[in-house]
Order: structure tokens, then C-alpha cells, then sequence
């Protein structure tokens, strides 16, 4: 029988540091076997469509004849099947998520004539304005690049 | 000096008793607020800010009025105002006495309104909180006899500006008093009947049923009662001289700290245990110490 | 004769981890009887099998439980394995293994500190907690994700885990072990929780045996059965695995039981570290599923089955689930009969209910 066992532990924390930080405002730091969000190489991709039919929960749509790719950010469960999948390799998971937002981000991405210029493109991860019938163009570098999106950057983070 | 009901009062009190009024929510916050932090960062948390209980009350008046009988609302805002009364009775150097009885009265009126809400939760919460009333009151009673027959006086302004420091002719009652005061601050293990920890079998007790402002109304009875609370302990050190004062006040924050510690390291009890405890306590130390304290008296060695 | 009142407890309830809804008939602070009814969080998992085929369907089962996770993924797995009569690599056992007894340390260091949260311990439910970080990060390193793996797959595993995490993750477990201890302490030893856990919601043997009940809540009350010892491959035996039995057959049991799990849990998986094999981690699948097939895993809430059924199409007939808390909930509604009021979180607690598993 025991009074007080607990008490070491606790006035343990109550002199040392919390065990918990200030997520969002001090951003997460994730290893970088993460499953995050899915990135795509849009110029790689032939549209076979697999990657659609792979995805238990519906979240991508492959159009053969548009030569664009949409998936769902909010409907994606990041389970990776599509990257497994992929013949060409074209698909990866990024080293974070999807931020939080209040609409469901969809994004998609459409392969360029070779001769056209490319645009400059905003419908990354971190915009918050896309809406189901938006389209972007996003060239292979965004795409490529697509960074981190940094949790502080305007996001709907108000306590 | 002026007459009320009888008796003589001076001003001093009057200018105490409203101090009370005005600035006893404002402690009695800081002191909940730190409380929190302090329970926060004992849990390895960061905890809130320490002005959160006040943004809590403010926030709680702003919201649309729910409750299920306006019955309720009438109980709590009476004990409320039976609270304030035992803090100006207190603070004001009134009869200890009356203090006493008033501080059951508003209780009282917090049951009855936790049943007249017709939920299930909150009607056995306040049963909970009558067993807690049961365990609690003979031990306040026996204090407030420790005092006369230690300090001469059931007066809290005698109480506190002369006579010898209480506390070693008290000391069966202060232990008796520390265990009660678990009770009446509403920490683990004895916080039966509404629990500020998260969760508990009767989801939120007596308060269940409250919303708005009377739930904001209860949040600053609490307040109001933690400050009567430590002004008991304050009794039992205070005798007119400034160093004890001032001893009385770290002596009762001190102790609060304690009371938290104590939160952290208990599991919660049940009713059983909670009453049967408390009466052994309450007989044993409370009923050696007012012997010893007749003996004294009976040999002329305390006045 | 005292007058009854019906409480209605749940399906929200601050104290239940998972929505099951309770009546319970009361008598004055007393228990007289408890009648359950569930069905609040049934989604239908099962039927989606007429819609996703075999292969995709391990990433719908996994997400029946956020706690079992694991388990179901490894189940469903197994299950179809052994319709197809597929033989997975070692070193995919040896991993599977080691993740099956993580999500238990995960698993019950989570059910501690509900407990202790149940009883009105809220710091030793933080602590408790904030050891199960670490679990938590260990999962995110191996597996890419802390709560839903999705690295199951039939015919193996879906990647594989270098020397140098295998050694991170024995370093980080060994550390974990006397802040473990430390706590487990106070559940075994401090007298407030003892006064709440001894001698409540006590089961015979015989009672445990006749109303079917499994894992630790058959553990706690002196029966030896964990599919553990059954297993197929011997891998258990191998690694000298011997199921942690209590006698008393309270709640207190029951806590003690998972405790000693969870020490035993973390031997095995630093003992697996020490002898995996080197090798593949999947091997290719061909063809469907086309027989009848029922594979048995211990969850840390018990023996879970899984029974597939395939007609040689890519989409199975029919699964079935059958999870260890279904089993459980006739043990926990007997031992709320004759209950106080007081500890009706701790008996419906302490045979860890999943109730998302139990609805699917």
C-alpha cells in the first residue's frame, strides 16, 4: 500500500519542461518515411488510369482525353496504393500533409503541349481558394517542387 | 461606529466587507487560474493562460439562456447571493457563527437547485453533494467552538487582532481541517458531486443541467467560496501583529499548493469512504483537541 | 423498497472511450441491472466487399479500429493467405510480428490512462499518455503513418524497415521501459487505486469460461488462452512466449494482466529484432481467393477471427469479423449487475471495449 507514488512524477513535471508544444505555431517536424499528401509528375503520366482504380475511397479522377489528373485532398486517405501502383513512377507521397482548411481543396493538374508556355501557377497545396470548379495549371516544376507548406503561412490558424 | 441590527460596526468594516464584494471574485479567480496552470504543468501540459477562468465566465454570460425550469435558475442565483452575504459577514468581522450557517444555506440552495433540474445526473450529484455537506459540516462546528475557547470570542474581528496565535492550541483541528478542506475545495480524491476534472461517471454532476450565466454564477460562487475557504485557515494564524499576517497568508497559499498537489497524486473515492472517513477524522482529531482545550481552560491555563 | 430510477449512460458520455449506450436500472447508487444496445457507430464495412476488390479491401478492414488497426490489417491478410495458400517470406513474419506487439504497447498503455482517467486520476492519464508519443513516433518512422499503417498487404508486407531504425526502435523501447515501470507502480501499488479496483467487478473462472469471455478479461480470472500459443508458425513459442494469467479475476487482475502484456510485449519485439532474417519482404500473389478460410489473430483485446469466402473473382463473397469485444460484452454487462454507481466506468473499462470493432 502506497500514498502519494504519484508524487514524484508529478512535481518532476511541474519543474521541468512541458511535454507539449505549440502546434501550429510551432511546426511539426515529420521523418521522412511519412505517408503525406500525393505529388504527382504530371508530364510522366500517361493517364492509364490505374491509379484511380487502385484508390479505396474514390479520390482520384484520371481524364484520358483532357490529359488531366484531380484527386481529392480531403477524400484522400493517404494509404499509398497509387504510388505502389503506378507503372511510370510518376506519383509520390510528400513529407507532410494536407493543411487543414475549411473548403475541400481539389487539385488538378494538366499536361501542356510540349510547345505551349508554361504559367506560373497557384493551385498548390497551401492555396486555400481552390474550389471544386477551379482548374490550374500547374507546369512540372511547381510540381515537382511542391514544398512544404508551412503551417504558419496563412492559414486559418486562429486560436 | 454605526448600528446595524443591533450591533456596533465601524467603518473599517464596512470598507472590508465591500472589499470583499469587489475584489473577492477577482482573487478567487487568479486563484482558479493558477490553479489550473499549476495542475497543467503538474501533468506535463502547457496549461491555459492564467486569466482563462475570467474569459470563461465572460464567455458564459454572452450565451443564449437553455435551462430546462426557471426554478433552477432562482436556486442558484439565491445561493449565489447567500454566498456574497457569508463573505461580507466574514470579511466584515461578523459572528462566526452566522457565517457558518449562511455558508450552509447557500450550499443548500445549490442542491436543491441541482434538483430541480429533472435530469438523473444532476439530481444524484446532488445527493453527492448532500453527503458531502454531512461529512463537512461537524467539523467546522467543532472548529468554530476551537476558536471560542481558544481565541474567547465567536467574533472574526476579535479573532484576528489579539489574543494568542491559535494554531498550536488548534492543532488537532487544523489536520481535521486540512482533511475537510479537500472536501469543500472539490480536488481529488473527495470531488464527488462536480468534478472540474474531465471525466467522471456523472458527466458533469450538479452542474450537468447549467448553462450560461447560471453556470458563469456558480463558476464565481466557487470563487467567492475558495477566498472564504483560505480565510478559515487564515484564523487559525492571524493575532493583530503584522508578521503573522503576513505568515497566515503564505501559510494559506502554501497550503492550496498543497491541495493541488494532492489532486494530482489521488484517485477519486467514493461517497462511502468520503463520509466514514471524514467522521473519524472529525471525532479523533477534532474531538481530542477540544478536550485538550477544556482541560486548559478548566486549569486556568488559557483565559 | 427503494425507488429505481433508468439512467441513460451514453452513447455520449465524457467517460466512454467508444458510443455504447447503457440503461441502467438503479437503485438508489446501486446497479440493478444494465441492458446494452449498440449499433451507433455500424457502418457497414463488411458489405464493401461487393464493391472493392480483395486486394484494396485490406485498406477498408484496417480502418474498422484506430487501436486494432494492425491487427485487422494482419488478420484480413492472413486470411486470405491461407485461402490462397500463399507462404509469406520470414523476415515479413518477423515484422509482423514486431508490429502486432507495438500496436499492443500502444494499445494498452492507451487503455491505462483511460483508466486512471476513469477513476478521477487525470495526471497519471497524461503521463500515461505521453509515453504512448513515443510508441506513436516509432509507428510514424516505420510505417509512414501513427494511427493507420497501411503496410499490410496479402502475399507480405508493403516495405520494409532498415537495420538502422530496427536498432532506433530497440534504443527507444529499452528507454521507455523504467518510465513504464514508474507508472505502473502506482496502478499495481497506490492504495487510492487500489481501493477503487480491488474486488471490483469480479468473475470466476467459471463465469469467465460460460459467458464466453476472451483475452485479458479471460486472463485476469485464471484461464490460459491467448491464440498466441496456437500459432501456426511457432513464432510465439520460438521466442519463449507464455500467456500472463491472474487469478483474482477483479479489476485489479484484469490491470495487472495488461501490464505484465506490456513488458512482455516489448521482450518480444526486442528479442524479434535481435533475430530477423535478412530476405524479401512479399512475395507475388496470382489468381483469387476461392475457398473458405478463417484466420485467428490476438488483438490486445483478445482473439479476433477473420473468415473470408471467395468464389474466384476479384471480388470476395463475403468476409466476416468476428472481434474480441462482441465476446466480452455479455462478461461486462454480468459484472455490472450489483455494481456501484461510482464504478460503472471501471467495469465498462476494464474489458477494454472497442465498440468500432464490435459494429464495424
Amino acid at each position: 500500500m502506497k500514498f502519494l507514488s504519484m508524487g514524484k512524477v508529478v512535481l518532476r513535471s511541474l519543474f521541468g519542461k512541458p511535454s507539449t508544444y505549440g502546434y501550429p505555431f510551432t511546426p511539426r517536424e515529420y521523418p521522412d518515411t511519412l505517408r503525406g499528401a500525393i505529388g504527382i509528375d504530371i508530364d510522366a503520366c500517361i493517364f492509364c488510369g490505374l491509379c484511380a482504380r487502385k484508390c479505396p475511397t474514390d479520390a482520384i479522377e484520371v481524364n484520358r482525353q483532357e490529359k488531366s489528373w484531380t484527386i481529392k485532398r480531403m477524400q484522400c486517405v493517404y494509404c499509398s496504393y497509387c504510388v505502389d501502383t503506378c507503372m511510370k513512377n510518376c506519383l509520390w507521397t510528400e513529407h507532410t500533409h494536407v493543411v487543414p482548411d475549411t473548403v475541400k481543396q481539389v487539385d488538378t493538374y494538366k499536361q501542356e503541349p510540349p510547345e505551349a508556355e508554361e504559367e506560373a501557377a497557384e493551385e498548390q497545396l497551401e492555396t486555400p481558394a481552390s474550389t471544386e470548379a477551379s482548374l490550374g495549371q500547374t507546369d512540372s516544376e511547381s510540381a515537382g517542387q511542391a514544398e512544404t507548406p508551412e503551417p504558419q503561412e496563412g492559414e486559418p490558424a486562429d486560436a | 461606529m454605526i448600528s446595524f441590527y443591533g450591533s456596533e460596526i465601524s467603518y473599517f468594516q464596512v470598507i472590508t466587507a465591500a472589499v470583499f464584494v469587489v475584489c473577492g471574485p477577482l482573487v478567487g479567480g487568479l486563484i482558479a487560474g493558477f490553479d489550473r496552470k499549476i495542475t497543467a504543468r503538474m501533468q506535463g501540459r502547457q496549461g491555459p493562460p492564467v486569466l482563462q477562468p475570467f474569459y470563461d465566465v465572460l464567455k458564459l454570460m454572452e450565451k443564449e439562456p437553455a435551462t430546462v425550469r426557471g426554478s433552477q435558475d432562482f436556486y442558484i442565483m439565491t445561493s449565489l447571493i447567500f454566498c456574497v452575504i457569508t463573505g461580507v459577514f466574514f470579511f466584515g468581522g461578523g459572528n462566526l457563527l452566522m457565517v457558518i450557517f449562511t455558508l450552509t444555506t447557500a450550499d443548500i440552495l445549490l442542491v436543491l437547485g441541482g434538483f430541480a433540474s429533472n435530469s438523473s445526473y444532476s439530481q444524484i450529484g446532488a445527493e453527492r453533494e448532500l453527503v458531502q455537506l454531512m461529512s463537512t459540516e461537524p467539523m467546522i462546528i467543532l472548529l468554530t467552538i476551537g476558536l471560542f475557547l481558544a481565541k474567547g470570542s465567536f467574533g472574526v474581528a476579535e479573532i484576528i487582532s489579539g489574543g494568542p496565535v491559535a494554531f498550536p492550541y488548534l492543532a488537532g483541528l487544523f489536520i481535521g481541517v486540512l482533511y475537510i478542506f479537500t472536501i469543500k475545495l472539490r480536488k481529488s480524491p473527495f470531488d464527488l458531486s462536480m468534478s472540474h476534472h474531465m471525466h467522471q461517471e456523472l458527466v458533469k454532476g450538479l452542474t450537468t443541467e447549467f448553462s450560461g450565466r447560471t453556470l458563469a454564477a456558480i463558476e464565481m460562487m466557487h470563487w467567492y467560496e475558495n477566498v472564504i475557504f483560505l480565510g478559515f485557515i487564515f484564523l487559525f494564524f492571524a493575532n493583530g501583529t503584522p508578521l503573522w499576517w503576513v505568515l497566515g497568508i503564505v501559510v494559506c497559499l502554501f497550503l492550496y499548493f498543497v491541495e493541488i498537489l494532492i489532486d494530482n497524486t489521488y484517485a477519486r473515492m467514493r461517497w462511502q469512504f468520503t463520509l466514514k472517513s471524514a467522521w473519524a477524522v472529525t471525532i479523533i482529531f477534532g474531538g481530542a483537541n477540544l478536550l485538550v482545550l477544556y482541560y486548559l481552560h478548566a486549569s486556568q491555563l488559557l483565559s | 423498497m427503494a425507488k429505481r430510477t433508468v439512467i441513460p449512460f451514453g452513447p455520449q458520455h465524457p467517460v466512454l472511450p467508444e458510443p455504447v449506450h447503457l440503461d441502467l436500472v438503479l437503485e438508489d447508487e446501486t446497479v440493478v441491472e444494465a441492458i446494452p444496445s449498440i449499433g451507433y457507430i455500424h457502418r457497414g464495412l463488411e458489405k464493401l466487399v461487393e464493391k472493392r476488390e480483395w486486394p484494396e479491401m485490406v485498406s477498408v478492414i484496417e480502418r474498422i479500429c484506430g487501436i486494432c488497426s494492425f491487427g485487422h490489417g494482419m488478420g484480413y491478410c492472413l486470411s486470405i493467405e491461407g485461402n490462397m495458400g500463399i507462404q509469406i517470406p520470414e523476415r515479413a513474419e518477423y515484422l509482423r510480428l514486431i508490429w502486432h506487439e507495438l500496436g499492443r504497447v500502444h494499445s494498452h498503455l492507451l487503455w491505462l490512462g483511460l483508466l486512471a482517467d476513469s477513476f478521477g486520476f487525470e495526471s497519471l492519464y497524461m503521463h500515461t499518455w505521453k509515453l504512448r508519443e513515443t510508441v506513436l513516433d516509432l509507428f510514424e518512422r516505420t510505417t509512414g503513418g501513427r494511427v493507420i499503417f497501411s503496410v499490410c498487404k496479402v502475399g507480405g508486407l508493403r516495405r520494409d524497415v532498415d537495420a538502422d531504425t530496427l536498432a532506433l526502435m530497440e534504443r527507444k523501447l529499452t528507454e521507455l521501459v523504467p518510465e513504464i515501470e514508474e507508472l505502473a507502480k502506482v496502478f499495481i501499488e497506490d492504495s487510492s487505486v487500489g481501493s477503487r479496483l480491488k474486488g471490483v467487478g469480479v468473475l470466476t473462472a467459471e463465469e469467465a469460461a460460460a459467458l464466453g469471455a476472451v483475452g485479458p478479461v479471460a486472463r485476469g480470472s485464471g484461464l490460459r488462452m491467448d491464440v498466441r500459443l496456437e500459432e501456426k508458425d511457432r513464432l510465439y513459442v520460438d521466442l519463449g512466449f507464455e500467456p500472463c494469467v491472474e487469478t483474482a479475476g477483479d479489476s485489479h487482475a484484469r490491470c495487472v494482466v495488461r501490464i505484465r502484456e506490456l513488458f512482455q510485449s516489448i521482450e518480444l519485439i526486442k528479442a524479434a529484432i535481435q533475430r530477423i532474417p535478412d530476405g524479401e519482404v512479399s512475395v507475388p500473389v496470382k489468381g483469387n481467393p476461392e475457398r473458405e478460410y478463417i484466420a485467428r489473430v490476438e488483438q490486445p483485446r483478445g482473439e479476433a477471427y477473420y473468415y473470408s469466402k471467395g468464389a474466384g473473382e476479384k471480388f470476395l463473397k463475403r468476409i466476416r469479423v468476428r472481434t474480441p469485444t462482441n465476446a466480452n460484452i455479455p462478461a461486462m454487462v454480468k459484472t455490472l449487475a450489483g455494481a456501484q454507481l461510482a464504478d460503472v466506468p471501471i467495469l465498462i473499462l476494464t474489458i477494454d471495449p472497442c465498440i468500432s470493432c464490435t459494429e464495424r
